[in-house]
């Protein structure tokens, strides 16, 4: 009998389009635990070579929940003494009609909820970026990390409170 | 309020009661900005197609690495197998007995562990043990050998028609078929022949052919005559002495209305085959036809 391939990682085509689906997923997962890009690159790269060596123990189903406990798993015992500082890609403004003094306020926002956000705590971080960047439903996000949406919803909860405490100066 | 309504809120899951209640809130306006931000926020670029590509080379180079281990694992599996059998057949090589052998026409000169010296004589055989030689002094003998023995433990030689043991001497053993003959040079040698023992004193020998015993005088020089290159015979029947013209000269002999038995005395060549021929034919009133490594011995009166 011949293995069914169509549903195996280890077909090559159907790696790929695991590969596609997920490798910006788990870059920013990482990026948005250290800050660093260069572990979110490597961190990339072991956790795919993981389950390509993996592939036939690992169901396309759980693929996704595999490559974020490896990527994560990588970096367990790193020290995490370095003080993260998020960069994020430049956006050009799209609306020129605002008033100079509006886009001076709004980016002086910008500047406060960015610095709020390198404060918070690697696990709050981590998950609201993931829902707000990457637009993952808490659900989805509960499912790679593998905890309940419950726990999502108390980190999101706690990481909008910190942030606006931050930004306000209560 | 709902638990974490933080959360529902910004998931939109917020029931109308409590989002009246939380839009009045003073801190509702920064929660709406921070949503709003957060939303246009953008992580760094990733390029999904470059990081595919690195993976697939980094793959390439990472596999050949780890791979080849297996095929080196079989070759150390075989080869140390081979290993075990070389050394495994050394040693039983070592315990086996040290083996010698001449051919017809060949003589070979052997010195043992103890200086005791052996002169083997055409197509015979010695075989003995090397290893533990200084404490048993043992040789099996198959043909004939003369023995210049050290002087140390008991020597024996061991043959099929018996056996000759000695404490140092010099003395011959010559053992083929039913002809069994041991000479002493020196010393005492004592022979063993049907569990009868005989001693022979320097210059005696012990004769047995087809399991008669006969008594002989002592030979002259201090060694057999075919050390130097003769063969000797006293009172020999001739089937022996062609026997043994057959192996120092390695040809092939027939006779042809020739009793073999009659009885020959005298000495021939070991090393001129046409002198020996007459040695042998001339005192035995025979002829003799030589045609390659093939004699033929017959009666002269012959019609």
């Amino acid at each position: 009998m011949k293995p069914d391939t169509s549903n195996n990682i280890c077909d090559e085509s159907v790696f790929d389009t695991v590969f596609k689906s997920n490798s910006k997923t788990v870059y920013n997962f990482i990026y948005y635990k250290f800050g660093n890009e260069e572990k979110a690159h490597d961190a990339v790269q072991e956790a795919f070579v993981k389950l390509w060596e993996n592939c036939s123990k690992v169901t396309p189903e759980r693929a996704k929940s595999f490559l974020y406990t490896v990527a994560n798993n990588l970096y367990l015992n790193v020290i995490k003494a370095e003080k993260v500082r998020l960069k994020y890609a430049d956006k050009k403004l799209k609306t020129t009609n605002e008033t100079p003094e509006f886009i001076l306020e709004e980016n002086e926002f910008k500047e406060k909820l960015e610095k709020a956000l390198n404060d918070l705590p690697e696990i709050q971080r981590t998950t609201f970026l993931l829902n707000r960047i990457d637009g993952k439903k808490y659900a989805e996000i509960a499912e790679m990390e593998g905890v309940s949406i419950k726990a999502i919803e108390k980190r999101i909860h706690l990481a909008l409170k910190s942030l606006r405490e931050k930004i306000d100066g209560i | 309020m709902q638990e974490n309504h933080l959360a529902k809120w910004l998931n939109n899951e917020l029931s109308e009661e409590d989002l009246k209640i939380f839009s009045k809130t003073k801190e509702f306006n920064t929660y709406q900005k921070i949503a709003a931000v957060t939303k246009n926020l953008k992580s760094p670029d990733f390029d999904t197609q470059k990081a595919l590509f690195d993976f697939k080379n980094k793959d390439k180079n990472t596999e050949p690495k780890v791979v080849p281990m297996w095929p080196y694992k079989k070759f150390i599996k075989i080869a140390a197998a081979i290993t075990l059998l070389l050394i495994g057949s050394y040693f039983y090589l070592n315990t086996l007995n040290e083996r010698i052998e001449t051919q017809f026409a060949e003589q070979k000169e052997i010195t043992l562990p103890d200086n005791s010296e052996i002169v083997l004589n055409a197509d015979s055989k010695i075989a003995y043990d090397k290893k533990n030689w200084n404490t048993k002094r043992n040789i099996k003998l198959n043909g004939e050998a003369f023995f210049k023995v050290a002087k140390g433990e008991k020597f024996t030689v061991s043959t099929e028609n018996g056996t000759v043991s000695v404490l140092g001497t010099q003395f011959n053993v010559e053992n083929r078929g039913a002809y069994f003959e041991v000479s002493c040079y020196e010393g005492l040698v004592s022979v063993i022949y049907n569990g009868k023992e005989t001693k022979l004193h320097a210059g005696n020998s012990f004769l047995v052919i087809n399991g008669k015993i006969a008594n002989l005088d002592a030979p002259k020089n201090g060694h057999p005559s075919w050390i130097d290159n003769e063969s000797t015979f006293k009172s020999i029947p001739l089937k022996f002495v062609l026997a043994e013209f057959e192996r120092q000269h390695n040809v092939t002999t027939s006779t042809n209305n020739i009793n073999v038995d009659q009885l020959f005395t005298g000495a021939f060549s070991n090393t001129d085959i046409n002198l020996a021929l007459k040695s042998i034919s001339v005192p035995s009133q025979l002829k003799f036809k030589l045609e390659g490594t093939k004699v033929l011995f017959y009666a002269e009166n012959m019609p």
